[in-house]
């Protein structure tokens, strides 16, 4: 059993945070826990972001960053092969040109915007709705949405 | 201009060569030029402006969105200075876009595009277009002025068929003529509604090609005035630049240039750097059609 001790990077909270590539979504580099640069050395074509853990990103998960005006900041690899959009396409776009709520039932059809404005301006818990791309039916996602940065936006993870 | 290799604007940026060109492939940005020796050659201020929008981004696409709009800044600094006639802020916006980029892209980038904004929004026939227009005119030629001596053994001549300095299309000839003349070509610019003496100006002056540019004076004018610089120099190669194809036999010969004058003048200087066989015999080709053009009309 590994007792080495290690450190835990921490918000401004006291949360506990995972740092990941906002491209390939893995881990940065152990050598990059205080890197001088905020370039994934792994994949070079994302920025390393943090997120409280239980909202960042797990291997191969889908995800988004959309900063609090709901414009899209950044697209994973595997979020561009879902929603058939390159992410160099996708940035500055409203989030709504790609993901809309799909629980069409609820009385609050703005329940993923709300939530997003939510999690990229305040210090709120992670939430889940479920969403769908925009112009597709029969496809759903359950989206858990959390705060990342720096600077601060909201991460939207879409759990196949 | 202060240019980096890419190993140095690798470790301004701190990554590696390769994901620098990684970018270049993915996001286009940093552009590189290429040195004589085909080597990247990156501008410090495109590097620098990626570096900073670096430390604020979300992702490499919305810090290269964001440097490419610090850029655009100048655009705007020129248009407001123009807008509000400060010729001396006017002279600052054009320093601070060479700051960042090369005369032919600072041109191409900011000058041209800042006055077809103007021109949408005063029009052409306005005072505020003719102050900007002379302005801007004056300081292509003072470009011109400080361009290197001539390096290639190549003298072009330009027909200018614009109306004057305050056509629409003035600005881009001299923008290509500038472009020329910093590629080492001797440029020679001429009016197309002066063909009295144009031979005497010939006999000293020989051009290699000829580059007919703007569309205001009518095809009937341009046409004797071609006809007096062939009988002068021979059958030259004649190009047009901002000026649709005529209907006549010289269409056979006559090479319509891009709209832009950075890949006009690298079309143009392109054609005249094919091997010289290949050239005389498109040439040569060229005249016998001339010939038998005329053949079949009388003339």
């Amino acid at each position: 059993m590994n007792r080495a001790l290690h450190a835990v990077q921490i918000d401004s909270h006291g949360r506990p945070v995972e740092a990941f590539c906002g491209h390939c979504g893995r881990p940065p580099e152990p050598s990059d826990t205080q890197p001088a640069t905020r370039v994934c050395r792994r994949c070079g074509l994302g920025l390393v972001l943090q997120a409280p853990k239980g909202i960042a990103p797990q291997a191969g998960e889908p995800f988004l960053v959309v900063d609090s005006r709901l414009e899209v900041c950044a697209v994973s690899r595997k979020a561009e092969d879902l929603l058939g959009v390159p992410e160099t396409r996708a940035v500055n776009r409203h989030v709504s040109e790609f993901l809309v709520s799909a629980a069409v039932e609820s009385s609050k059809p703005h329940d993923l915007l709300t939530q997003l404005v939510t999690a990229a301006t305040s210090e709120e818990d992670v939430h889940t709705v479920v969403v769908r791309p925009v112009d597709e039916f029969g496809v759903r996602y359950k989206a858990r949405i959390g705060p990342c940065g720096p600077p601060r936006a909201a991460l939207v993870v879409l759990e196949e | 201009m202060r240019t980096l290799k890419t190993s140095e604007a690798a470790a301004l940026l701190n990554v590696s060569p390769n994901t620098l060109r990684a970018w270049e492939r993915r996001f286009g940005y940093p552009r590189p030029q290429r040195s004589s020796g085909q080597h990247r050659l990156y501008i410090h201020g495109e590097v620098a402006a990626l570096r900073d929008a670096l430390q604020e981004g979300l992702s490499i696409s919305s810090a290269v969105s964001r440097a490419r709009e610090a850029l655009t800044a100048d655009t705007d600094s020129l248009l407001g200075a123009l807008s509000s006639f400060e010729l001396e802020r006017a002279d600052l916006a054009m320093e601070a876009a060479l700051a960042l980029r090369s005369l032919e892209r600072s041109v191409e980038e900011v000058l041209l595009p800042t006055f077809d904004e103007l021109a949408n929004r005063a029009g052409v026939d306005s005072a505020p277009w003719a102050f900007a227009a002379r302005w801007a005119v004056g300081w292509l030629r003072r470009a011109q002025r400080l361009a290197p001596a001539p390096t290639r053994n190549v003298s072009v001549l330009v027909g200018d068929a614009t109306r004057d300095e305050l056509d629409p299309d003035a600005l881009a000839v001299r923008a290509l003529e500038l472009f020329l003349a910093r590629a080492g070509a001797r440029v020679l610019s001429l009016p197309v509604t002066g063909v009295s003496g144009l031979g005497d100006v010939l006999d000293v002056h020989p051009p290699t090609f000829v580059i007919i540019a703007g569309g205001h004076v009518p095809d009937d004018h341009v046409a004797r005035w071609a006809y007096q610089a062939r009988s002068s120099a021979g059958p030259l190669p004649v190009m047009l630049f901002r000026r649709p194809a005529p209907s006549g036999s010289v269409r056979a010969t006559a090479r319509a240039l891009p709209e832009g004058p950075f890949e006009a003048h690298r079309l143009a200087l392109g054609v005249l750097d094919e091997a010289p066989s290949q050239k005389e015999n498109r040439f040569q080709a060229g005249a016998r059609r001339v010939s038998a053009a005329r053949r079949r009309v009388g003339t």
